[in-house]
This record gives structure tokens, C-alpha cells and sequence, in this order.
């Protein structure tokens, strides 16, 4: 059962147009596998639709819109390109997990999985822009070493279960970490843990061997 | 140019979207039925010069905005027959596509300076992939290999190392505890930061 949601004022900016589109891209996402947020997103879409298309009721200016007009009318019309995109799957040494809609539109930017220490494998999806986004895999028994967060990490669990010594997770969920928190996330469950991550800066180590990358991150920053 | 299509651009069409919800509802129908262009012509004429208004204060910039304006009502052309009444007003379904449109727009704008790749969040955590085609790229070096190249620290510089870096503690807390200058401690701590430094470069 999903217990962590994005906040109201989340929903309502993501609904306003108004949130940055890495960040709108996790929220919809976490829309797709959580009825009650698709809900609520409905809802404000709604109203500001109302807003927004009421305030600005101008004139068909016919020296702007008239070509527009026709070009679009004479488009044909392409049923198949119209259709709901199918689900494809994302493979891991013969898993596969199916994905939310709103990430599968990006099936086709995931990179290569590679293997990080302590059991996680990772695999980079280019959505354009600034935040770097991966899925993370945590094989059992695997976690990230503890760490805090210069920036801004959001996570969606896409399968699976973990905990990071805040709070036990689960698919569904959502939750945004700063530097306010530190955290160690690690699955126990048998099946793994498959989440959706995005970060603007770099984690940040805050124990055991890890701290000792801190110094020299700048290094490999190439 | 405008052939069999009525641009009613006489006077502008001030109703609320929820006044006109049901008109523009049964125009979508027609438009997913027939493709009737008539009635796409009411559709477009009501929304999108506010399409427009709200693309402008959006993105700041008139190009982009008539991309927008000109992205979204070609989807309501092209996916009426997706437009499902009792799933919301038709404001909120072309609020809705014009929403992620910008989203797509936005992405591809920010991409032009997108340089940063993902090793970056990931700093030296990165073993290389078993991927044949790979080999071009430079061997990471592990955590594992971190711990290696601090062993082979001197002794001294461990302990500093270890007592600031692991168990963080500050230098002068180190230097109270090993009952030895503050001075020491850090060009103990540069030199053994400086070792693995030449260590890692030459690893490379």
C-alpha cells in the first residue's frame, strides 16, 4: 500500500504547468501507479484550467491563427500515433518490471545497467535538462552507503521494498530528501528493489569507507 | 486558404470554459466522428488565442508560444476520439495536453545545455560495466580500491585520516587526542590526502 505522497502543493503545481519537468515527470509517474494523487490532480487541473482559459479571452486574431488552422486541419488523421502507448518492460539479469506509463515513454533513453558496490546496479535515463535521473536497482541484502544530499534527491519506488533507517518503503511511494536528511536505504526483501531517482547535485557520504570518496568526488568529475 | 472553414474572429468569444463545456464537448465529438472541420474551427477559435495568452506568460517568448498553441491543437485534432466527457471538461483535457506539452517543450529546451552525465552523482562508486563495447571507457576506481590505497597509507597518516574522515571528528579534537600540534595534524592530514591524491591519478 503506498503511504508517502507527494504534498498537496506538489500535486497543485504539477497540475498549474508550473513545476520544473524532471520534477513533473516523478510526480506523474507516481500519479500513474496512485489513484488517489490522479484524483486530486484531476481536480486541480480543473480549476486552474477554469483560470487560466477564462482569463484570457481575446479575439481570434485571423493574421495568427488562420494558416495554423488549416495546416492543422489537413494533417491526417493517425489513429495508431493517437493510441495509448503500450508498456514495455525494463530487463535486469532476466527480471523484468513493468513501468509507469510516464516513464515508458522514456524506455527508449534508459542507458546501460552498471554495477555499483554493496549489491546496486543503476542504469542512467536521459530526460533531458539539468537533474540526472536512474533507476536503481537493490539486489537483497544491497543498499547505498549513508549519505546526505547537496541538492534535491526524489525517489519513486517502481517494485519492490526498502527501508533506510527513516522509514520502510514501498512500490508506489514517493519522497523527496535534501540535506535536511541522511539516510541509508537498503532492501531485505528477496525479490529487490527497483526505484526511480532523480538528483540535481551530488549525494553526499556521511559514513564508514564512503566518507573517503567525499574529498576526491571532484577527481572524477570529468 | 481558409476553404469551407468559418474563423468567427468578429467579436471575441467571452464565455466561461464551464459555460461552453457542453458545446465544445459535442464539437470534439463530431470533430473524433467526422473530422469535421467546422466544427475543429469552433474548438479552435475559443481556445486557442487563450492557449496563446497562457503559453506567453509561460514561456516568455512568442515563437514558443505558437509552438504551443500549434503542438496542442494539433493533438486535439489528431486524439479527439481520446476525449472522454465523463472523465473531465474539455478545458481540462486541452489544459491537460498543452500542460505536458510544455513539459516535453521545457525538456528539450534544457537539453541543449545538458552536459552533466550520471557518474557525476555517483562519484568513484562506479565499476566499470561488463560490456564488451564499453572498453574505451576509463576503469572507475571502487570503493574497494579506496580502502586498498588507504591501507598502504603510513601508519600516522592513517590514524588522521581515519579519525577525521570516519569517525569525523575535527582536526583539533584529533590533535587533543593523539596529544600532538594542530599543526601536525594537518599537514599529516594534506600529506596523506595529497598520497592518495598521486595514488588515484596514477591508478587511472
Amino acid at each position: 500500500m503506498i503511504k508517502f505522497h507527494p504534498s498537496n502543493q506538489q500535486l497543485n503545481t504539477f497540475s498549474n504547468g508550473l513545476m520544473a519537468p524532471a520534477e513533473s515527470l516523478i510526480i506523474s509517474a507516481h500519479c500513474d501507479m496512485c489513484i488517489q494523487c490522479a484524483n486530486k490532480v484531476v481536480l486541480y487541473t480543473e480549476a486552474h484550467s477554469e483560470t487560466v482559459f477564462d482569463e484570457s479571452s481575446q479575439r481570434l486574431d485571423p493574421n495568427l491563427f488562420g494558416t495554423m488552422l488549416s495546416q492543422i486541419t489537413s494533417q491526417e488523421i493517425d489513429r495508431g500515433a493517437g493510441s495509448e502507448p503500450k508498456n514495455s518492460t525494463l530487463e535486469l539479469d532476466g527480471r523484468k518490471f513493468t513501468l509507469p506509463r510516464s516513464l515508458n515513454r522514456f524506455s527508449e533513453s534508459i542507458g546501460n545497467w552498471s554495477h555499483l558496490v554493496g549489491k546496486i546496479w543503476q542504469a542512467p535515463v536521459n530526460i533531458g535538462g539539468d537533474t540526472v535521473a536512474n533507476f536503481i536497482f537493490m539486489e537483497k541484502g544491497g543498499g547505498v552507503p549513508e549519505h546526505t544530499h547537496r541538492g534535491t534527491e526524489m525517489t519513486l519506488v517502481v517494485n519492490g521494498e526498502f527501508s533506510d533507517g527513516l522509514a520502510d518503503y514501498d512500490s508506489g511511494d514517493f519522497m523527496v530528501m535534501d540535506g535536511k536528511n541522511i539516510h541509508t536505504p537498503l532492501t531485505k526483501s528477496d525479490e529487490g528493489c527497483l526505484v526511480f531517482s532523480i538528483v540535481d547535485a551530488p549525494l553526499h557520504f556521511t559514513s564508514g569507507w564512503a566518507r573517503l570518496i567525499n574529498p576526491f568526488s571532484h577527481l572524477f568529475f570529468k | 486558404m481558409l476553404i469551407g472553414i468559418t474563423l468567427e474572429n468578429n467579436k471575441p468569444d467571452v464565455r466561461k470554459p464551464k459555460d461552453c463545456a457542453a458545446e465544445m464537448a459535442a464539437h470534439l465529438d463530431t470533430v473524433a466522428k467526422e473530422r469535421c472541420k467546422a466544427s475543429f474551427a469552433k474548438i479552435f477559435g475559443y481556445f486557442a488565442p487563450r492557449l496563446r495568452s497562457y503559453a506567453l506568460k509561460q514561456m516568455g517568448n512568442e515563437a514558443i508560444a505558437m509552438e504551443l498553441v500549434q503542438d496542442t491543437m494539433s493533438n486535439v485534432w489528431q486524439k479527439a476520439h481520446l476525449f472522454n466527457a465523463e472523465k473531465g471538461s474539455p478545458s481540462t483535457w486541452i489544459f491537460t495536453i498543452a500542460r505536458n506539452i510544455r513539459f516535453d517543450m521545457l525538456r528539450k529546451l534544457q537539453n541543449r545545455k545538458e552536459d552533466i552525465c550520471s557518474d557525476d552523482m555517483w562519484p568513484v562508486l562506479c565499476e566499470q560495466t561488463a560490456d564488451p563495447k564499453e572498453k574505451s571507457l576509463e576503469e572507475k576506481v571502487t570503493l574497494q580500491q579506496v580502502g586498498e590505497l588507504f591501507n598502504s597509507l603510513p601508519d600516522k597518516q592513517k590514524a588522521v585520516i581515519e579519525a577525521i574522515y570516519i569517525e569525523g571528528k575535527s582536526q583539533q579534537e584529533v590533535a587533543d587526542e593523539l596529544n600532538i600540534p594542530l599543526g601536525t595534524v594537518k599537514s599529516r592530514t594534506r600529506l596523506a590526502l595529497q598520497r592518495l591524491k598521486d595514488m588515484l591519478e596514477t591508478h587511472d
